[in-house]
């Protein structure tokens, strides 16, 4: 047998087994190491502070349970969101983030160790990136080998994809979903790999978990049958698979059951009734079974088989019909957005509206996953090379993840890990063959480099290297070789085909194998570069606080919190606010007022009716702020130093939004150009220069440049020459860098006039002569 | 010698309210008198106010003291402003400042005159509409010896401000229309047959016809017409504009309208007076509660379906004793219980036995959200009243739902039996044959 280089023979297999064990310690506290130091630039660049918004809210949601106790956050009401409707916030949320955050606080309080709860919200995501590295590791091995679970911890740990939402800071769902959503799939795997009810409970266990977490717990839910579906038709049904699966289904959907929000949609909804479906279908074909096993007619068999193919059609056609019958709930709206992207912003704009539900720029897949997205489908075919059950989850999980993040940005997320895996089995197998040292037979053997062809030779401490019997590992399962981290070596464990050919594997020479080899170390190395980049870059700006560069370097734009501490100091604490919903989680979290609405977009209604108040006139709109008993108004507006996402270019949407609920008032061509152009300049259509969005945002915008020439540099228009005016509402707050604006509601006027003309006469305008009314006849 | 003939005649009068009186907001009045008006002509209307215990202080209207109004803070409790015919004013009493005590609370008591003045301009942010200058009030009815401008106007006998039975006054001056502002409170009407013209010529009559064919657009005539006409503000600010400074004069107050009648004019002055300066038809709410049925102290919310009892403690005031009495005299009192709108509407009723008290017993809606208890109380010429308690309604709590349901018995009976088929079934399992279990490991 030759070698392309020579390894030790000296040592026992004890010591390897050992230095292994040791060097995959190490390998994977540095990965932990490096996941949670990534995610930390938002901490060091600004400081510990909740990022954007869903976080502020689950944030406080944490501090009552950290407070208050599990049973009143349970119980929670909170009158200040969307004011006058109020939030049963038990009953609407995924409690699971809170709750873990809640018991990591309580432990430590327990402990002695006196943690402010914000630093816990901060650091948890953090925390679990380095649990996701270890479940997709252990997730991996089940696929290929340790060496590939190192590869595939690595690259979780720091790929930009699920750093976008993870850092430091960003407390939301995802943050500890992802690593549940890993941990369920190798849970499952594991179950299904050897048949165990126990294991198949413990998937259940963190199905459970996960549900209480994440709404994309239904990645989860249709995941695991469509898998177990894929198996039955590929004819693999096992009785591991029966037992896997119906221990997991039974426990895992009445457990779900017990999350107030999700109560009993696993039984009354489309989402889930793939996996009802697939637990039936199991429990004929399990019957069937059984019946085979004790009668030998063939044909028996298959009119048993046509039988359970009947009960299935059966079965289909009794949930569509118990749908039509109004007892199953139909798809919702944002599940038929995921298979038509325009469907949303034909019929729901409040989903379109939302940035991360935008499908997919083809870039960001190279921004978010680096080398990692061509390594992905080379993964995916060696997947089919070997094709256990597992590996067809694998291919599954790619198929379905790849589409769903075509449609939906934040869909990114859940590509991430099969991408990661893919990727780490493509390269690990890359390297496994280019490092192995044996070479093939030539056909007329001459000289071989190195003598002791059934010898065990290993070259440095951490290489290691165990193949008692044949080089060529004939079947995969069995001689799957341990290895080590980077330098790996194994021997091929690629290809089944080595049973039936003759072996035949192994690289000529040292140089295609340091030139491959190399190559990959290149790539790495480039991609932690990459991921570095863009987490510092892309992904780890709080969005409360702002950073810009000029002059005199790094700025800190802070108005966010300038705006919110105003109103939480010098405003009453019953004192409503009404913006737009983005703002409303920031506005209660950080201002602690009551808002209209906010980033939980359950009641269209209410938001339109926001959207209809901002994109009226202040005629129009000022008895819709009296009835929802607004005081202040907050308008983001960016015109002033160039910030884009402010709410003039969200306007659309407001309009958009109250135009779905009455189509007879606000229609959205009115708010362009008759040539079809968005302009707030002099072009600027009627409508939208009437609007209150549009008044609060520029109101004596044009004096700051002193009669100069005033100019809206978001949109690089130059404005008119005299500003809007206003008579229903008056200016409150301005924040430094007049990024938010708020406005204060005026009271009805005392004397019954209409305040416009109230504000004319306090300006001594002279009012026209009126005369004495028409009396209108009577007919008689 | 004036002053105690003028005592006399109240006393004569009988006026119940003479010996002790006063307002509720306080008892300093400012009166602006031009120039050309002296005090002793309206001494029955100022001796009566000081006999009811208001201090009087005067001034000019291009004065620059007393200051109505001072940091903020207004320093008189009511103004009289008896300038009808003043071009310019001092600058703390240019419409707009006025406008502004008056949200201040401060009364407000103004005479016209057919003149254009800045007053008159004000009239019109009040819903008042007045002719074009120079056109007084005229009426050849009933035929009489004064001039065509000087009328006397029945009082009505139905008006809570007035006193009943009060004979008719004398007027002169500036009629209004009235504009379609709810705020309005009309006190004395013009007669049916009298108009606004520019001319006591009947020949001007012809443009009053005129107008009346197009409709009565720009008709100042009939008895649409106010001549006094009070306002109050939705803080409860009282405003009287009266149409001529004559009305509280003595020489129309002694001025007989048949032979042997007196005027009414002292009267109706010092009732109008009165109105204006909160003596009567004054109202308050002292406290409210809320509390659900079998218990006394308010919750912090209230769970859907629960009985909640509303009470509301309401005063009057009593002029003639200058105290806050409580008064159950309010038969349509109403409460809402909303959220956007009226979930639940209700009348609150007066407790027998408890004077002043109002109280509603309603169920809450089965409706979760912020709720307002809302007392909205606005009658004409009465005080506004106002009240709106904020309470969230919440849906039970985990606990708070019925611990067992007979409807659920099947589901109860399904998990008792499988729990029951579990034992029984491991039971019989490993009680079982060692030769079965052998038997099922070797086809597996």
């Amino acid at each position: 047998m030759p070698r392309a280089y020579p390894l030790p023979t000296d040592l026992s297999p004890a010591t390897v087994t050992n230095t292994k064990s040791l060097v995959r310690i190490v390998a994977f506290a540095l990965i932990s190491g490096a996941a949670i130091a990534s995610r930390l630039f938002a901490v060091i660049n600004f400081e510990s502070i909740i990022h954007e918004f869903d976080p502020w809210f689950n944030y406080r949601a944490t501090r009552v349970l950290a407070s208050k106790g599990f049973y009143e956050f349970w119980n929670w009401f909170d009158p200040t969101a969307w004011y006058p409707l109020g939030r049963v916030v038990g009953g609407t949320i995924y409690p699971g983030l809170m709750a873990t955050s809640g018991v990591i606080y309580n432990f430590l309080q327990a402990i002695h160790i006196p943690v402010d709860i914000r630093n816990i919200c901060v650091m948890l995501a953090p925390g679990f990136s380095a649990l996701t590295a270890w479940s997709t590791y252990m997730f991996t091995k089940e696929m290929k080998d340790e060496s590939a679970g190192l590869l595939a911890a690595a690259f979780i740990g720091i790929v930009p994809g699920y750093i976008s939402r993870s850092v430091a800071g960003s407390y939301d769902n995802e943050a500890i979903a992802i690593f549940l959503l890993m941990f369920t799939f190798f849970l499952w795997i594991k179950a299904l790999k050897q048949g165990s009810a126990l294991f198949g409970t413990l998937a259940a266990v963190f199905y459970f978990y996960m549900v209480a977490a994440w709404g994309g717990y239904a990645f989860i839910t249709n995941m695991i049958p469509l898998h177990a579906l894929a198996l039955l038709l590929m004819g693999r049904f096992t009785n591991r698979l029966y037992v896997a699966y119906s221990s997991w289904y039974a426990i895992g959907t009445l457990a779900s059951m017990q999350v107030p929000f999700v109560g009993f949609q696993p039984v009354r909804t489309s989402e889930h009734m793939g996996a009802l479906g697939v637990f039936g279908l199991l429990q004929i074909v399990a019957f069937v079974q059984l019946v085979r096993s004790h009668v030998s007619s063939k044909q028996f068999n298959n009119l048993l088989f046509a039988l359970a193919v009947g009960a299935g059609v059966v079965g289909t056609v009794a949930i569509v019909g118990l749908t039509y019958m109004g007892w199953i709930a139909p798809w919702t709206g944002r599940f038929y957005s995921l298979w038509d992207t325009g469907y949303a912003k034909k019929y729901i704009p409040i989903i379109a509206s939302v940035s991360e539900h935008q499908p997919t720029a083809w870039p960001s897949f190279f921004m978010d996953l680096h080398f990692l997205i061509f390594l992905f489908p080379a993964g995916v075919v060696l997947c089919f090379r070997e094709l256990r059950d597992e590996h067809i989850f694998v291919i599954i999980y790619a198929l379905v993840g790849s589409y769903f993040a075509g449609v939906m940005v934040r869909l990114m997320l859940t590509l991430t890990p099969v991408v990661c895996i893919s990727a780490a089995i493509a390269l690990s197998t890359v390297l496994d063959t280019y490092i192995d040292p044996s070479e093939p037979d030539l056909p007329v053997p001459e000289a071989d480099e190195t003598s002791g062809p059934s010898e065990t030779t290993t070259d440095a401490p951490k290489k290691t290297k165990k193949d008692k019997t044949a080089p060529p590992p004939t079947s995969s399962g069995a001689s799957v070789t341990e290895l080590l981290s980077g330098m790996v070596v194994t021997p091929p464990s690629t290809s089944k085909k080595g049973a039936a050919k003759e072996k035949k594997t192994g690289i000529f020479g040292t140089d295609t194998r340091l030139a491959v080899i190399l190559n990959a170390i290149g790539m790495l190395m480039f991609f932690v570069v990459h991921c570095t980049w863009v987490t510092s870059n892309a992904y780890s700006s709080p969005s409360v606080v702002l950073a810009s560069h000029n002059a005199d370097g790094l700025q800190l734009i802070d108005d966010f919190r300038e705006a919110y501490y105003w109103l939480r100091q010098n405003t009453p604490e019953t004192a409503v606010v009404m913006s737009w919903w983005d703002y409303g989680y920031q506005i209660a979290g950080m201002a602690d007022r009551p808002t209209l609405v906010d980033n939980n977009t359950w009641n269209n209604t209410h938001i339109a009716t926001v959207g209809k108040a901002m994109s009226s006139s202040e005629e129009v709109a000022y008895p819709i702020l009296r009835k929802h008993d607004v005081d202040y108004v907050l308008v983001i507006f960016g015109g002033l130093i160039g910030y884009s996402g402010d709410d003039i270019n969200k306007f659309l949407w407001m309009v958009r939004i109250a135009q779905g609920v009455w189509p007879d008032e606000i229609q959205e061509p009115k708010y362009f150009t008759p040539s079809g152009d968005y302009r707030v300049d002099e072009q600027a259509s009627p409508a939208m220069r009437n609007s209150l969005m549009y008044k609060m945002s520029y109101y004596r915008f044009h004096e700051l440049f002193g009669g100069g020439q005033a100019t809206d540099r978001v949109r690089n228009q130059v404005m008119p020459k005299t500003g809007p005016t206003l008579d229903y509402l008056e200016e409150a707050f301005t924040s430094e860098n007049w990024i938010v604006r708020i406005y204060q509601v005026k009271k009805e006027d005392p004397l019954g006039r209409d305040l416009k003309t109230a504000n004319a006469f306090d300006q001594g305008k002279k009012r026209k002569r009126t005369r004495p009314p028409v009396r209108r006849r009577s007919a008689a | 010698m004036l002053r105690s003939f003028g005592a006399l005649c109240l006393s004569l009068l009988g006026l119940a309210a003479l010996t002790q009186a006063g307002s509720s907001s306080g008892n300093s009045v400012l009166v602006v008198l031009q120039p050309s008006l002296k005090r002793d002509a309206f001494s029955l209307f100022f001796d009566g106010l000081e006999k009811k215990g208001y201090s009087l202080t005067f001034r000019a209207p291009k004065d620059d003291t007393p200051v109505i109004i001072e940091h903020d803070v207004p320093l008189f409790d009511h103004i009289i402003l008896f300038a009808p015919d003043t071009k310019s004013f001092a600058k703390d009493i240019s419409p707009q400042a006025l406008v502004n005590v008056l949200n201040h609370k401060t009364n407000l008591l103004i005479a016209l005159s057919p003149k254009q003045t800045p007053l008159s301009l004000l009239a019109a942010e009040f819903s008042l509409i007045l002719p074009p200058p120079g056109m007084p009030l005229l009426s050849h009815f009933p035929p009489r010896d004064t001039a065509p401008t000087v009328i006397p106007i029945t009082v009505p006998a139905d008006n809570a401000v007035l006193t009943p039975g009060t004979p008719p006054v004398w007027f002169s001056g500036v009629p209004q229309a009235l504009g379609a502002n709810p705020l309005l409170v009309p006190l004395l009407r013009a007669p049916p047959e009298s108009f606004a013209a520019d001319t006591d010529k009947d020949a001007g009559a012809e443009a009053v016809v005129d107008a009346a064919e197009k409709g009565g657009e720009g008709l100042w005539a009939g008895s649409a017409l106010g001549v006094v006409t009070g306002f109050q503000t939705r803080d409860s600010a009282r405003v009287v504009w009266a149409g001529g400074v004559e009305l509280f004069g003595d020489e129309f107050a002694k001025k007989e309208i048949e032979k042997g009648v007196k005027s009414g004019n002292t009267q109706f002055a010092l009732d109008t007076a009165a109105w204006a300066f909160q003596e009567n038809l004054v109202l308050r709410i002292d406290k409210t509660g809320h509390h659900l049925a079998n218990e006394t102290t308010p919750r912090e919310h209230y769970t859907i379906n629960d009985l909640i009892v509303y009470d509301i403690a309401i005063s009057k005031y009593n002029a003639a004793e200058d105290a806050w009495a409580p008064y159950s005299g309010l038969t349509d009192l109403q409460l809402d219980f909303t959220m956007l709108d009226p979930h639940v509407r209700t009348a609150l009723v007066p407790v027998a036995g408890a004077p002043g008290i109002y109280s509603a017993t309603f169920r809450a809606p089965d409706r979760h959200g912020v709720f307002k208890f809302v007392v909205d109380y606005k009658r004409r010429g009465w005080t506004f009243l106002h009240s709106s308690t904020t309470v969230p309604v919440i849906p039970p709590r985990h606990d708070g739902y019925p611990r067992f349901l007979s409807a659920a018995w099947p589901y109860y009976a399904g998990a008792i039996s499988t729990s029951v088929g579990f034992l029984l079934f491991s039971a019989l399992w490993l009680a079982g044959d060692d030769r079965e279990t052998k038997k099922t490991k070797k086809t597996e």
